[in-house]
């Protein structure tokens, strides 16, 4: 016994007598200088020589290629160039085309302020973006002499790299400890590329109906219909910004956060069917119908729901509950309007869920405002989807092009997410009837390819509709997104559901929680940040597979550039310089979600274990 | 010595001999698949009772704990808490459960919640407290366990014996009637052991009917009333810590104290 007294004081002492003092910081590796690094990393042994001097030359042969397929004098880029409204909104009527300015603009408003809220902007060293600039003026220059550029434009292009790498140059030798904010350079980054559309000569198309060649290239700058909204644009982003640092330190900033995240998720919506859509509202039918129904709901809908929501309502709360369940299915037997039969479903859901977020007056109340906050959405969307737009457009539907593929994207991931959620809470759940509809269901989109469902739904579903139900192509597809997406979603979170420990389970219920509360405070959240790398992944393939919708014919962004804009007169054969435009966006935008993931992967694990 | 009389002569101050029983098993047995674990087991406690229950690893002592609040079913028996029997019936579990604290060996804490979350979500949506108060009982009872300033700290940040006098605070905020520690101090490095377990002497001295699965003998010898031991699912022996630890019965407690002591 003494022993071990007299010898754990020792124990404790001796490595704090080895470690270094707290203060003392781990040595510097000194840099490798460039040639040691080449050998190092490039020509460390024969093999990995011969490696390198190949993949070399690989690199340079493709660099090659491409840039003589760009500048090839025979490439048609004016086909891209003077199609862009068509590529990016198809026949969106010109006379209102600021509506798609303001809708551009307001998302910009959101991503400003957005940025500031979650504090994106990073301090980056100066020293640093001096390297970076360095190896961009480089390039240029390597790709400018293998280009097969004029002399005038090769003079151009080395002059340009030469000021780049020489301004990396400069800046490198900075003070070791300068930094600059992210923001501050990504601003000006665009300030440059939008300054550059006012200055340097691109030139544009001017095109006259009456002319015989109808379209004709001109000199000077870009037309002032793309410069100058684009300036407004810039303008707006940068404003909104500073406003949201500005509003940041002044408001509870989590509430600021959960605004924001709810304006995000609802604003398409609006922009969609409210702002490019602009509903032709008829006042008459407006205060007859739509106004009397959304107050009937909200009026009725929040007695119930604060009664029900009373903690000590017991039985007889779950037997109202599912009483207005049935109605809710009940309607569709009978003829009546649409919006009823939505809106009693949706009051059915909120009353099941009643028990779970019931509480003291506070809490009650709180119920009840989102309720009525689900009512004035949902309402004004299905009036005004209901409503004949007043954009006349040839075709079924008012957008097509990039936005049409931003659209689906954005229904797709909003409604297939929390329907994945549901069936993999389905496939884990205890009930055997819920995991087995699920896990069939999952099974069978899971081994089914994606192109046969969007067939199936554009070709066959309208024809298996009841009478006087009617779904657009557009619809449709979207449903079968949605489905498709939701299948491979929910196998993700239920990785993350089997992720969370039995003991958190036990913990929950050793408190008294009920199992729809210990799923939704406890269980998903855990699930959910587990399953966001995957989903992230998912989500960056959804992008990516709307465009398959040009297959089936869907005026979306591949098909107008690959058999649309070919199709006319002026632009025969010029599918593969769309197509290369087409690949850079889908590029461009894959790249920055997959970049914003790992930002996102980085802070969600912040106080995680 | 002198430590002990004191703690002895505050919990005398209580009447045992006429307190209610709060807890009665009757008979309780449990298989996992083949495998008994508990065998016929009947015990009483009474309100403001501290019980220790001791025995070999695999004695069924966890297995125990764990059916009087039901994370476990036992399948033979009756078990009744504060006079409600444990059945199918969910509405009884929840009753339960809301009116027994448990605190787990590997503490078990929300990681995505910080401590005062941790501590109030219950509160508020099981007893349905408002928000203020139920913070406000976080605020006390981590004062109550010595750790005030931690409260907007995530648990992955806390060292085990913080994490685990935050989950002994979680359970306390429901209120309850009875705690189960189910060897709350296993999962500790020996210098957190002593923070873990004065708490739970407070809570003991406080009149908290308390039933504690542990391998410490000091807090046995010191805290409980009554020890029970285990052995290969069934009690062998109840009986006093004086008695217990220093004129045992039988051969098998015998057995067990010679091995540890």
């Amino acid at each position: 016994m003494n022993l071990k007294k007299s010898s754990s004081p020792n124990q404790i002492k001796t490595p704090s007598s080895i470690e270094p003092p707290n203060s003392q910081l781990p040595p510097k590796v000194a840099a490798l200088s460039s040639t040691e690094w080449l050998k190092a990393n490039l020509f460390s042994n024969t093999f990995n020589s011969i490696l390198t001097i190949l993949s070399t030359a690989a690199i340079l042969l493709i660099i090659r290629g491409l840039l003589s397929f760009i500048f090839n004098p025979l490439r048609q880029w004016s086909a891209t160039a003077t199609n862009m409204r068509l590529l990016m909104t198809q026949a969106y009527p010109e006379h209102q085309y600021a509506r798609i300015w303001v809708s551009l603009g307001f998302l910009l408003f959101l991503t400003g302020v957005s940025l500031a809220f979650w504090r994106a902007a990073r301090s980056v060293l100066i020293s640093q973006v001096g390297k970076r600039l360095l190896a961009i003026g480089a390039f240029i220059l390597l790709v400018t002499l293998l280009a097969p550029f004029s002399d005038r434009a090769t003079i151009i292009w080395l002059a340009i790299g030469v000021f780049i790498a020489g301004t990396g140059f400069l800046l490198k030798s900075a003070q070791e400890d300068k930094t600059i904010s992210s923001m501050t350079l990504l601003s000006g980054t665009f300030l440059l590329a939008i300054l550059s559309l006012w200055v340097i000569p691109y030139g544009h198309h001017s095109y006259i109906s009456t002319r015989t060649p109808k379209i004709l290239a001109e000199p000077g700058t870009v037309a002032m219909t793309t410069k100058l909204p684009w300036t407004i644009m810039l303008a707006v982003t940068i404003c909104s910004y500073f406003l949201g640092s500005l509003i940041r330190d002044k408001i509870d900033e989590s509430k600021g956060k959960a605004l924001l995240s709810m304006t995000w998720l609802i604003s398409p919506l609006f922009l969609l069917f409210l702002v490019l859509r602009d509903p032709d509202f008829d006042t008459g039918h407006l205060f007859s119908t739509d106004i009397p129904i959304f107050l009937f709901f909200s009026i009725v809908g929040s007695l119930l729901l604060l009664w029900l929501t009373n903690p000590d309502i017991g039985e007889k709360g779950r037997v109202i509950s599912t009483a207005v369940l049935f109605v809710g299915f009940a309607t569709f037997l009978f003829q009546m309007l649409m919006i009823v039969r939505i809106l009693t479903l949706v009051l059915a859901f909120f009353a099941l869920a009643a028990p779970t977020f019931s509480g003291q007056k506070p809490a009650r109340i709180r119920y009840t405002k989102v309720w009525i906050g689900t009512m004035v959405i949902l309402c004004w969307l299905i009036t005004a989807i209901n409503t004949p737009s007043t954009a006349k457009v040839p075709g079924d539907f008012f957008i097509g092009g990039f936005a049409i593929t931003l659209m689906i994207f954005f229904f797709t991931m909003v409604l297939a997410f929390p329907l994945g959620v549901l069936l993999a809470l389905a496939r884990t759940s205890k009930f055997p009837i819920f995991r087995m509809v699920s896990t069939t269901f999952i099974e069978f989109i899971r081994g089914v390819p994606l192109i046969t469902i969007l067939i199936f739904f554009s070709v066959m579903v309208p024809l298996f509709l009841p009478d006087g139900m009617d779904l657009t192509e557009i619809a449709a597809v979207t449903i079968a997104f949605i489905i498709f997406e939701a299948a491979y979603l929910a196998e993700n979170v239920r990785g993350g559901l089997q992720s969370v420990t039995r003991g958190q389970h036990e913990a929950a219920e050793a408190v008294g929680m009920t199992n729809a509360q210990k799923t939704f405070f406890i269980v998903l959240p855990q699930a959910l940040r587990v399953a966001i790398p995957p989903m992230v992944g998912q989500i960056i393939a959804t992008f990516k597979e709307t465009g398959l919708l040009a297959i089936i014919g869907i005026f979306d962004f591949l098909y107008i550039a690959r058999s649309v804009i070919p199709g006319q007169t002026e632009y025969m054969g010029s599918t593969r310089e769309n197509l290369l435009f087409v690949s850079l966006v889908y590029l461009v935008i894959c790249f920055a979600m997959s970049k914003a993931s790992q930002r996102v992967e980085k802070r969600v694990g912040l106080g995680e274990r | 010595m002198t430590e002990n009389e004191t703690a002895s002569s505050i919990r005398g101050d209580r009447d045992l001999a006429n307190a209610q029983d709060i807890i009665v098993c009757e008979g309780v047995s449990k298989w996992f698949g083949d495998f008994q674990a508990l065998n016929n087991v009947s015990a009483t406690i009474k309100e403001q009772e501290v019980v220790v229950v001791l025995g070999p690893s695999g004695s069924g002592k966890s297995t125990w704990i764990r059916c009087i609040n039901r994370l476990e079913q036992h399948q033979e028996g009756r078990i009744m808490v504060d006079g409600v029997e444990l059945s199918n019936d969910l509405r009884n579990i929840e009753k339960v459960r809301s009116e027994v604290g448990m605190v787990f060996q590997m503490f078990n804490l929300f990681p995505h919640l910080t401590v005062r979350d941790n501590i109030s979500l219950a509160p508020i949506w099981v007893r349905k407290k408002p928000r203020a108060e139920a913070e406000e009982q976080a605020s006390s009872l981590l004062e109550r366990v010595g750790i005030p300033e931690q409260a907007d700290k995530f648990p992955g940040q806390l060292s085990g014996g913080q994490q685990q006098r935050v989950a002994i605070a979680r359970a306390l905020a429901m209120e309850p009637k009875i705690m189960l520690f189910d060897e709350p101090t296993s999962a500790l490095d020996p210098e957190m052991i002593k923070e873990v377990l004065d708490v739970m002497k407070e809570l003991a001295l406080s009149g908290m009917t308390m039933m504690v699965v542990t391998h410490e003998m000091g807090f046995a010898k010191e805290v409980a009333d009554k020890i029970m031991f285990m052995e290969g699912g069934q009690i062998v022996e109840i009986g006093t810590p004086e008695h217990f630890f220093t004129n045992p019965t039988e051969e098998r407690t015998k057995l067990f104290l010679s091995q540890i002591l």
